[in-house]
């Protein structure tokens, strides 16, 4: 086996990955500020059916 | 002539004890920044008590927030909490009082992000600069940076936002996240 053949090396997406800056203060600044809207949307989305159930306004558990 | 004990009683304070006085009923502020804010927040408050102490846990805080329209981090959270222990997080519980400022903080954060920040935070990973990431790349972005989402925040997210090709118009998929 040829291991110095080039097909060997990672291909080319994977290193495109690779340079995500793990590291980086602002790239990870920036990262949470999407992920804290990301995370709002979601459990905006998630509790919009009981706002509309606006009529019974229970404090039961609903099981969520 | 019996001398006469002038015994130097101590003057009988009749004070009891004060019991911890129940929480009155919330006034409404005349905040001049948002009012109905309070209403909608006593609502979601009251939603969130599972327990019926007119309470919440630590660990619900965030969640109270996001379902008013306010996208808080995690770790801005824990800050207004004082940086409790996962411990405090799950058993600690806050009551409206305590929760309404830590709201109000929110509410007026300075670097708040709109459109356009999670516009040019996306662009970042845009390597061709046509208005596209790829979904795997965003995925692994949000997994391992900033405040880490999981496996599944993540597929609830990307759910139906990537095209046949992978790749997500992050303009669009911000005008829908923020549509909610």
């Amino acid at each position: 086996m040829d291991c110095h053949n080039e097909d060997c090396s990672r291909p080319q997406e994977e290193e495109d990955i690779m340079d995500i800056p793990l590291d980086d203060p602002e790239a990870n600044r920036a990262a949470a500020k999407i992920q804290a809207g990301f995370r709002g949307h979601m459990t905006r989305k998630k509790l919009k059916p009981e706002d509309k159930t606006e009529g019974e306004e229970r404090q039961e558990d609903r099981g969520q | 002539m019996a001398p006469k004990k002038d015994p130097k009683a101590p003057a009988k304070k009749a004070e009891p004890a004060p019991a911890p006085a129940p929480a009155p009923a919330p006034e409404p502020a005349p905040a001049p920044k948002a009012p109905a804010v309070d209403l909608s927040a006593i609502k979601a408050f009251g939603l969130f008590d599972r327990v019926g102490d007119n309470k919440v846990a630590y660990n619900q805080i965030a969640d109270i927030m996001r379902a008013l329209g306010q996208n808080p981090t995690n770790k801005e959270v824990n800050k207004l909490l004082g940086n409790p222990s996962a411990d405090d997080m799950a058993n600690k519980r806050v009551e409206f009082e305590g929760f309404l400022p830590m709201l109000q903080a929110i509410i007026n954060s300075p670097n708040k992000a709109g459109y356009e920040d999670y516009v040019e935070g996306l662009r970042v990973f845009d390597k061709e600069g046509n208005g596209t990431v790829m979904g795997a790349e965003l995925r692994i972005v949000l997994s391992t940076l900033g405040e880490k989402m999981t496996e599944a925040e993540i597929d609830a997210l990307m759910a139906g936002q990537e095209d046949e090709n992978g790749c997500v118009n992050y303009e669009a998929f911000v005008k829908h996240i923020m549509s909610v």
